[in-house]
């Protein structure tokens, strides 16, 4: 450790408590990614035989806490009881990416199988882990490739069992939620039109479009491409953009 | 000679040079010289050619040929400036006379010093690449006398002048003038170019722009069109009379651009009697003549044709929206018709049949008839009006000749399918009520859709009458059979249609009064006794009555009334007076249905064979309703009810376009999967592309709709989005 500079130190460190991994391990993976941090756990994460090893009987123990009484699941309850030890809120974005982790099907309740399946992936089999590892989690919702796959299993993990498209009142909240981590400025306006003119559910191909709309165009809507082959509900937001003045396109 | 040896036959040339007489030349050729002096003064006779050719044939073999070409070259140039002087010397008008007759006097000389000549112009020209004696002859005239300082400015002054004079009227010596002209041309073509032709076309330009202002001042179009066709015909038998040939593609093109060129604009666009005016008024002399003098000049064609298309297309703007004229369809389509006819013998008559006139026509008619979006309707009630009673009497080729230009109109419908849908509705009502004028011209007019449109669009209308002729016969089996054993009760005529086949109307079946539904049973027993798996169901909107009526006087009268109206009255049988909530319960036919018939059978003077109070037209839940015993009419068979086609209200109108756009979905998504998996893949804008033009013989698809089917297409699994560029999609298998 003395052989590293400050700043680098101070990494290390970071780097240990947030992946609760050994120094070594620490300055192995800060080395490979160029003292960069989240390079650096993306290594760390990526390597299979540095993964730390889980105890499946801590694991069961931690399932049997929160599974429902009933059910062979854990649902809303014990969900809460989950958020509560973890201490963060339950709608907290951070449990959408817990859930993408687990590849959950659907929100509010967890399988053995994902429950389980995810922690071990994520090399969790304590509370204090688990807490320890929600800041790397959140700092996920920051890679642009990490995010766009998250947003996508939003849509399948928040819609109804069975149904194809997600309901509209969902659909809004799931959108406030995800564009306040990446800030989009016109996401309002969009939850407002959908509510005003569209008044259904939102389709799988609508809700990944969306995305790719906020990240590629500009707020002025100069490099709207009306060929652009968008979902038809976008175009008619463009419309609506202009027709109530929100947006003047075409020149700066 | 040389002496002969036997072996070497040998001619030698002269071992020393014969010395000739020096003056031996200079006397030959004052021999000739005199020769020419008594040509040129028409003294030639008392000449012996002989003597003269070889006197000249000597003089070149005895190398003296540059001698004899110099001395003609000298003598002929004396005598042309002489004759060029006399010709100065001449007097106004003869000065042309003069020249004309020198310069006959000069061929002929010229013809005869070449003959004495021709030796030397053989060989001595020849070889020493001097100008021959023809030639030459005429370099001197040109030189001497064409360009003298003199003679040249007052020739051309005096030909033009000429020209001016012929143009404003005189008469001028044709004859002298070809021969001025034929004499310039036959100085060389550059001569005549420049000393006459270029001149001339400038002066003549400038004639004509002036006389073009002129006449645009004070003419209108046709009267000016007029005269600049006579202008140009002058020109051209002009040419033809004492001009070169060649000139004639340059005046008229002077003419043309002058007269008409700089003046298109202000011609077609001439208030009351440019081209529009002419249309108006069918003049066709005047529009041919202004076709052919158009089309000489360079966009003078496209000036006609774009004027015509944009004054086409307003008027037929105007047929279409003015609400005056959408009153009644059958005069809507009549107009239409008419203008087309209008228009087709314009073309025929002044416009030589050109095809691009043609062709702006017809996407002129395509423009406006879709711009109003009742057209299909109304066309197909054109033709439901015609197919009723508009064709009797009219013999068969007429008839074609009607339904074709009708077709004429239906190719340029963008929404067949919205005709479509408004033809089988008709159809099917002058069939169910037997009021078609003929079954072939019936037929007629679905084999030309068929032809248009191709074995889909008719195949249903086929089904319709074989569904009819089916029906005959089975109402013949019916009442052959035992089931039809029914005495004096009421005689039933069945049409069974195909569900399919016919127009989809809603049915709410109605209490039939017991006798009818006592036999309409026994049919349907008998029918489904030969007729397994099948379902028949009474559309009892549909049909038609003929009830026999005895009034309070005793009078009695046929009614021909529809099966609601039918069940309205029979009600009357048993009770004189009923209220409309009491009618309502009885027959349980739809409100609005049942509102309309109490009306046609209460409030329409001449069949209210129902009495109604209050006297009043609209229908109140407590009206009351009597037999009308004090009914009279002329006629004994009285018909009511009306079964004929109209042009629909305006929410019937929103249900059939509705209905439509719903048609459309799906053809359009089969149109998308069609194209998809033989493409596997695409860009949104080719499918939208394919897709338009897949359909566009039944229906202009809407880019949006196209799109939504596409993202339907998609949440069904049929599609997706490439993962790396997002306008391409993928076919999934």
């Amino acid at each position: 450790m003395h052989k590293l500079g400050r700043g680098h130190r101070d990494k290390v460190q970071q780097f240990m408590a947030i992946t609760g991994s050994s120094e070594k391990a620490a300055v192995q993976a800060l080395k490979a990614s160029d003292w960069h941090l989240e390079g650096a756990f993306d290594i760390f994460y990526s390597q299979p035989h540095i993964r730390t090893v889980t105890d499946s009987r801590h694991l069961e123990e931690l399932y049997n806490r929160y599974k429902d009484p009933y059910v062979d699941m854990i649902l809303v309850d014990g969900i809460t009881l989950l958020c509560n030890d973890l201490q963060v809120d339950p709608q907290d974005i951070v449990m959408l990416v817990v859930s993408w982790h687990m590849k959950a099907a659907t929100m509010c309740e967890f399988s053995r199988q994902e429950f389980i399946g995810g922690l071990q992936y994520l090399g969790i089999d304590t509370i204090e882990k688990f807490r320890d590892k929600l800041s790397y989690m959140r700092s996920e919702l920051k890679d642009e490739q990490k995010f766009r796959e998250i947003y996508n299993f939003a849509f399948g993990w928040a819609k109804e069992k069975g149904q194809k498209s997600l309901a509209l009142d969902t659909a809004i909240g799931m959108w406030q939620l995800l564009f306040a981590e990446r800030h989009w400025p016109l996401v309002d306006h969009w939850c407002q039109f959908l509510q005003v003119r569209h008044n259904k559910a939102i389709s799988r191909d609508t809700w990944s479009q969306l995305l790719e709309f906020a990240k590629t165009v500009d707020l002025q809507l100069s490099n709207y491409d009306e060929e652009g082959a968008w979902p038809y509900l976008i175009d008619e937001f463009v419309e609506y953009l202009t027709e109530n003045g929100i947006v003047q396109r075409g020149q700066n | 000679m040389s002496a002969q040896k036997k072996r070497n036959f040998k001619i030698e040339a002269f071992k020393h040079r014969v010395e000739l007489d020096p003056n031996y030349a200079e006397r030959t050729w004052k021999v000739l010289e005199h020769a020419i002096h008594e040509i040129y003064n028409h003294n030639a006779s008392g000449l012996s050619f002989e003597e003269l050719y070889r006197n000249a044939y000597n003089m070149v073999l005895h190398k003296y040929g540059e001698k004899l070409y110099t001395g003609l070259v000298n003598t002929m140039t004396g005598h042309l400036k002489e004759i060029a002087r006399s010709i100065e010397a001449a007097q106004g008008d003869f000065f042309l006379e003069e020249l004309n007759v020198k310069w006959g006097d000069h061929n002929k000389a010229l013809q005869m010093i070449r003959d004495i000549l021709m030796y030397m112009d053989r060989t001595f020209v020849h070889s020493s690449h001097k100008t021959p004696v023809h030639e030459l002859g005429l370099n001197i005239w040109r030189d001497n006398i064409i360009h003298s300082s003199k003679i040249q400015t007052r020739l051309l002054d005096m030909l033009l002048d000429l020209i001016h004079r012929e143009r404003t009227g005189e008469v001028i010596n044709r004859g002298l003038m070809r021969n001025i002209t034929k004499m310039l041309m036959d100085l060389g073509s550059s001569v005549y170019q420049e000393d006459f032709e270029k001149p001339f076309l400038e002066v003549s330009a400038s004639f004509y722009s002036v006389e073009s202002q002129q006449l645009i001042e004070c003419c209108d179009c046709g009267e000016y069109l007029r005269k600049a066709e006579r202008r140009l015909s002058e020109e051209i038998e002009r040419v033809s009379h004492y001009l070169d040939v060649k000139s004639e593609v340059k005046i008229t093109s002077v003419v043309e651009g002058e007269m008409i060129a700089n003046h298109m604009q202000r011609l077609v666009h001439m208030e009351n009697s440019g081209l529009v005016s002419m249309l108006v008024d069918d003049k066709y002399e005047d529009l041919s003549r202004m076709y052919n003098l158009f089309r000489r000049v360079p966009n003078g064609l496209s000036t006609i044709k774009d004027v015509m298309n944009s004054h086409l297309r307003e008027t037929g703007k105007q047929l279409v929206s003015d609400p005056e004229k959408l009153k009644d369809p059958v005069d809507f389509v009549q107009n239409l018709l008419n203008e087309k006819d209008k228009y087709d013998k314009i073309i025929s008559k002044a416009f030589n049949n050109d095809k691009t006139f043609q062709n702006a026509l017809n996407s002129s008619f395509e423009y406006f008839i879709n711009l109003n979006n009742r057209s299909p309707e109304f066309i197909s009630l054109y033709v439901d009006d015609k197919l009723r009673k508009g064709l009797k009497g009219v013999s068969e080729e007429d008839v074609e000749v009607v339904l074709d230009k009708v077709m004429m109109l239906f190719r340029y419908l963008q929404e067949k399918d919205v005709f479509e849908k408004y033809y089988k509705q008709h159809l099917a009502k002058r069939l169910l009520s037997g009021k078609s004028v003929s079954d072939d011209t019936e037929r007629s007019m679905i084999v030309k859709l068929k032809t248009e449109c191709g074995y889909q669009f008719t195949s249903k209308l086929e089904g319709m009458f074989t569904d009819m002729k089916t029906s005959v016969d089975t109402m013949q089996g019916f009442y052959a059979s035992q089931y039809s054993e029914i005495g004096d009760g009421p005689t039933l005529a069945v049409q069974v249609l195909t569900t399919g086949s016919w127009p989809t109307q809603p049915n709410a079946p109605c209490n039939l009064p017991a006798e009818i539904h006592v036999i309409c049973e026994k049919f349907r027993t008998y029918y489904l006794g030969t007729h397994t798996g099948r379902r028949l169901t009474w559309q009892t909107n549909m049909g038609t009555a003929d009830i026999k009526a005895t009034f309070g006087m005793g009078q009695k009268h046929e009614l021909n009334v529809s099966t609601y109206q039918m069940c309205i009255l029979m009600l009357f049988n048993s009770v004189d007076r009923l209220t409309y909530g009491e009618i309502e319960q009885a027959t349980e036919i739809p409100p609005s249905d049942l509102k309309r018939c109490l009306q046609s059978l209460a409030c329409v003077k001449g069949k209210n064979v129902l009495r109604k109070e209050p006297m009043s037209k609209d229908i109140a839940e407590d009206d009351a309703f009597y037999f009308n015993d004090k009914f009279t009419s002329k006629f004994i068979k009285v018909k009511i009810g009306t079964v004929a086609a109209q042009k629909e209200s305006e929410p019937e109108k929103q249900e059939t376009r509705q209905r439509v756009e719903e048609d459309r979905k799906p053809q359009i998504e089969a149109a998308i999967v069609r194209i998809m998996k033989s493409r596997r893949v695409l860009d949104h804008n080719t499918i939208v592309t394919e897709v338009t033009s897949q359909l566009q013989s039944r229906f202009l698809p809407n880019p949006v709709v196209i799109k939504k089917r596409i993202e339907s297409l998609i949440e069904r699994e049929f599609l997706e989005r490439d993962k790396a560029d997002r306008k391409l999609y993928r076919y999934l298998a």
